[in-house]
């Protein structure tokens, strides 16, 4: 009986590493349009995808912290991606939204242009960031190749370091 | 693992809250040398930390406390008397346990301190009556030193369960046991008169000893020969080793030890709870404001006054489970005067009260430092020496009482003595000399304030620097620390008399109540406790004195700083004939903060700004308003400190850069029709339509106001009708001509109110022309044409 129950154990257990090893290989992504470009972050970062409201300004902080708001109780600051990445701030529209990311206890919510859709990259598609930009100090994580494009993948930490 | 981890938990509690209250009981003992209970309570904290030790494995520790258990025990029996000397060396080792338990609780591990010196002093004190213990360890073998034998005995006795029999159970059920056991002994003891002359043996072997067999009596012989010549007497012997336990059911309180953690998320959740709360009470006004007279009001409004009133009532509970009594930082204290006054050769008497003053738990524990700080300089420079005192009339001994009571919302901590008092000449000279203050500032000081200049960094008035305090650090700290828990200090000396030194600390720092205040389209709030006044004044009563801002506030000047200065708020409404002004206070030190308007009174939750955007100068923190909006909380202290750098700017001098557009064609011309009809609108349109002018349309004056502040057109006029829903034509009129930036904007009535008041009315609010309905297109489009200058060449 014992042995069986083992066995059966065993078989799960099998199962869940094969699994595992298959979302391995694979990096579920959510991608996003700021000017230009398209950017992705890991979507494990993201804690919710909101349409925009108003928020509190803060003074004594970078043009790209445009200020506070409230998420359900939560104070929670708001940083312009577009103004952050030296684009001119552009008026918000139907398309805008603010992802909200999370990085261990730290959580700040991102103003971006509008939203592309979600991806899944294999992990032997994502080359590593241009040697120019390269060293700890860069905020892109690598770059995702798909059939048509490139995407930046960015590192979510890092947007939500500190710079001032 | 994690068993073990629970126990040393529960350990390390346990112990920290012993030894905590050990210091005091030890300066007392020291004044009662004879007092039985407090020697055996003493005793019984030692011999605690000592068994609990020796089960989880620390040596060193119980080595520490083995011998520290050896002196206290003579001192019991009558042996010893505890001299001042024998006191040190106590004193010492009860450092040494502390620095241990601290080891212990941030690495697992006793390592690391050395105890052998204080060991060989302690076993100094017990050597020469040790006597008694000679018999009990003859026995043992390797021992140089007569008292230690026992230790190691009893170190041995714990290890071989623990080696031998891992099983922690097993160890679990002796421990219940030797507890039983005491409790055994405690009720024999109650029948057995104390103080019987009967010595024979330290109670250490004779506990160890019932508990070895029954737990694990294949190792533990070894021990039980060395007690076998006493096992006659330990009848008579256990009622004083017992002696404390006793005292235990007295001091047992109904209470349950709660992780801090859950008591702050209970904190948030009722803080969430108050901010539904005030956003409840806001829904209400304006559903009352709606249906005036409707019956369900009545209902909804006792609905609303009860939740408020339970909120209010749930959050006074929950901030009452925080709270701790403040003795528990008043207990180092007679341990430190005593230190100190032999250290400094002086006399000095502590004397506490209100120790049950109750105080949130964050506050206690930020309040201690700026308080050793305090009491400190009161010993080394406020209390004189014995022959001063003498010679002064005064009794040999200084007295320092320190009491804690509640004033309101506030609890005050109250610090005197009795000492030389400070000299406001004195001071201020000193402060001259070391550059903290102008020779004119000095004149200008009340005494008063001149007693704050110990606050200021780098002052120090001691003229020799001594280890106690003196270094020119401290008492600035202490202002800082206490205005970080929104609390003031206030000072009151006379020569020769003393000082009196009081602290101001709010209760809790997680609610508090708070002054909103608006500048421009920006709130702020303001903590309650730091606003003395508020006063309205108009523009004519602000003078500017080198460069500052000031006003005459009754007898005093007060300088003033705008808000907007500050925060670098964008000045985009015109400024008003009057402001408001906030007097904000702290201590002695006053600043007038000029804002656009008051809004009012509010209970506000402190929220963080988390640690993207923390320490940002002059912002406190958030809070959560009743419309779900956020605002920022003022920071008092640094908003004082801030406004010194500040350059003024008078009250109206946004000069609005108008940003001329080159018009090239007829398009760039941007018209707003605001009408709340669809036929009228539609009429306008097809008047205008002919120029070729681009037209935006709006159904109410809200409406409007929204598209003009979003900033997507650059109007060159607006037709506006006056009886629309929401907002009509005159309100909106007011309120576009409040920004700077369209000032100059041509507002068109088109109205088919023809009254003269109407007409009044509109050009009031700032309506430059008057259009009744109905009326031709021509006339409309000349009247639009004329107004925004409009270039013939696109006709």
């Amino acid at each position: 009986m014992s042995d069986q129950l083992k066995e059966v154990i065993n078989q799960q257990n099998k199962q869940q590493n094969s699994d595992l090893n298959q979302l391995d290989d694979i990096v579920q992504l959510v991608g996003f349009v700021i000017g230009e470009e398209e950017y992705a972050i890991p979507i494990l970062a993201i804690q919710e995808i909101i349409k925009p409201f108003s928020w509190t300004r803060v003074p004594q902080v970078p043009a790209y912290v445009l200020g506070v708001f409230n998420l359900r109780g939560a104070v929670i600051p708001l940083i312009d991606l577009r103004a952050k990445f030296g684009l001119q701030t552009k008026k918000q529209s139907d398309e805008t939204r603010f992802i909200v990311m999370r990085h261990g206890d730290d959580v700040a919510g991102f103003v971006i242009d509008r939203l592309t859709m979600a991806i899944r990259l294999k992990k032997r598609d994502i080359g590593p960031a241009p040697d120019t930009v390269n060293g700890n100090d860069t905020i892109i994580d690598g770059v995702g190749k798909q059939a048509d494009k490139i995407i930046t993948i960015l590192k979510v930490n890092k947007l939500l370091e500190r710079d001032f | 693992m994690d068993e073990f981890q629970e126990i040393l938990q529960d350990f390390l509690i346990e112990s920290f809250e012993l030894v905590e209250k050990l210091d005091e009981d030890l300066v007392e003992l020291e004044n009662n040398p004879e007092d039985l209970e407090l020697l055996n309570g003493i005793f019984r904290v030692a011999h605690t930390v000592k068994g609990a030790s020796s089960f989880l494995n620390f040596d060193v520790l119980t080595h520490l406390t083995h011998h520290m258990e050896d002196v206290l025990n003579k001192a019991r029996h009558g042996d010893l008397l505890i001299t001042p000397d024998i006191m040190d060396v106590i004193l010492e080792s009860i450092d040494l346990m502390k620095a241990l338990l601290e080891t212990i609780r941030d690495t697992s591990e006793d390592a690391g301190i050395d105890v052998a010196a204080c060991v060989v002093r302690l076993d100094k004190i017990t050597g020469g009556d040790g006597e008694v213990q000679t018999s009990a360890a003859a026995e043992a073998v390797t021992e140089e030193v007569t008292p230690q034998p026992v230790v190691e005995e009893a170190v041995a006795d714990d290890v071989d369960y623990d080696s031998m029999s891992p099983d922690d159970l097993e160890a679990e059920i002796e421990k219940l046991l030797q507890e039983r056991q005491d409790e055994d002994k405690a009720k024999r003891e109650a029948k057995i008169a104390a103080g019987e002359e009967v010595l024979a043996a330290p109670p250490e072997p004779i506990e160890d000893e019932p508990a070895a067999p029954k737990a694990e009596p294949a190792p533990a012989p070894t021990p039980e020969p060395a007690s076998a010549p006493v096992v006659t007497t330990p009848k008579k012997d256990d009622p004083k080793a017992a002696a404390p336990v006793k005292r235990a059911p007295a001091t047992v309180e109904q209470t349950i030890r709660v992780d801090v953690k859950r008591l702050d998320h209970l904190m948030n959740l009722i803080g969430e709870l108050v901010l539904a709360k005030n956003r409840l009470i806001k829904i209400n006004d304006d559903v009352e404001e709606r249906y005036e007279g409707e019956e369900f009001l009545e209902e909804l409004n006792q609905v609303v006054s009860i939740v408020s009133l339970v909120t209010t009532d749930l959050q006074i509970a929950v901030m009452k489970t925080r709270m701790l009594p403040i003795g528990k930082v008043f207990n180092k204290f007679p341990r430190m005067i005593r230190d100190l006054s032999r250290e400094l050769n002086k006399k000095i008497d502590l004397e506490l009260a209100g120790e049950d003053t109750e105080l949130d738990k964050s506050i206690v524990e930020e309040i201690g430092d700026p308080l050793v700080h305090i009491i400190r300089n009161s010993c080394d420079h406020g209390v004189e020496i014995p022959e001063v005192r003498l010679a002064q009339g005064k009794s040999e001994t200084g007295t320092i009482g320190l009491k804690a009571y509640n004033e309101g919302n506030q609890i005050v901590i109250q610090i005197d003595d009795d000492g030389k008092g400070l000299d406001a000449g004195m001071l201020k000279d000193k402060s001259v000399e070391k550059g903290l203050i102008t020779e004119k500032e000095a004149d200008n000081m009340s005494d008063k304030e001149a007693f704050t200049l110990i606050f200021k960094p780098g002052f120090s008035t001691a003229a020799a620097v001594t280890s106690v305090s003196g270094r020119g650090v401290g008492m600035d700290v202490v202002k800082t620390n206490i205005e970080k828990l929104n609390g003031i200090i206030d000072i009151d000396s006379e020569i020769g008399v003393g000082t009196s030194m009081k602290l101001k600390i709010p209760l809790t720092l997680a609610i508090i109540q708070a002054l909103l205040v608006g500048v421009q389209e920006e709130y702020y709030a303001i903590p309650l406790a730091s606003v003395l006044e508020t006063v309205r004044i108009s523009k004519e009563e602000i003078y500017t004195v080198e460069g500052r801002s000031v006003m005459r506030l009754r007898e005093e000047v007060l300088s003033l700083v705008h808000i907007g200065d500050i925060f670098e708020v964008e000045r985009i409404l015109d400024a008003n004939e009057h402001a408001y002004v906030v007097v904000l206070g702290l201590g002695t030190s006053k600043l007038g903060l000029i804002v656009d308007t008051l809004v009012g009174q509010e209970e506000i939750v402190i929220k963080s700004l988390g640690d993207y955007l923390k320490g940002i100068e002059g912002v406190a923190g958030a809070t959560i308003r009743g419309d779900g909006g956020v605002t920022l909380i003022v920071d008092v202290v640094a908003l004082m400190s801030m406004a010194r750098d500040v350059k003024s700017t008078a009250l109206s001098d946004a000069s609005a850069t108008e940003v001329s557009h080159e018009k090239t064609k007829a398009s760039d011309y941007t018209i707003m029709i605001v009408d709340d009809s669809k036929t009228d609108r539609t009429i306008m349109r097809k008047s205008l339509e002919p120029l070729g002018v681009t037209l935006v349309e709006a159904a109410d004056g809200q409406e409007a106001l929204n598209i003009l502040k979003s900033g997507d057109h650059n109007f060159d006029a607006m037709l506006v009708d006056i009886e629309m829903p929401r907002m009509d034509g005159c309100t909106l009129a007011t309120e576009i001509k409040k920004y700077n930036k369209y000032k100059n904007l041509p507002l068109i009535a088109v109205t088919s109110r023809s009254g003269k008041s109407d007409r009044m009315r509109g050009v009031e609010s700032g309506m430059i022309e008057y259009i009744t309905k109905p009326y031709s297109a021509d006339y409309l489009s000349s009247v639009v044409q004329r107004n925004v200058n409009f270039k013939s060449e696109f006709l």
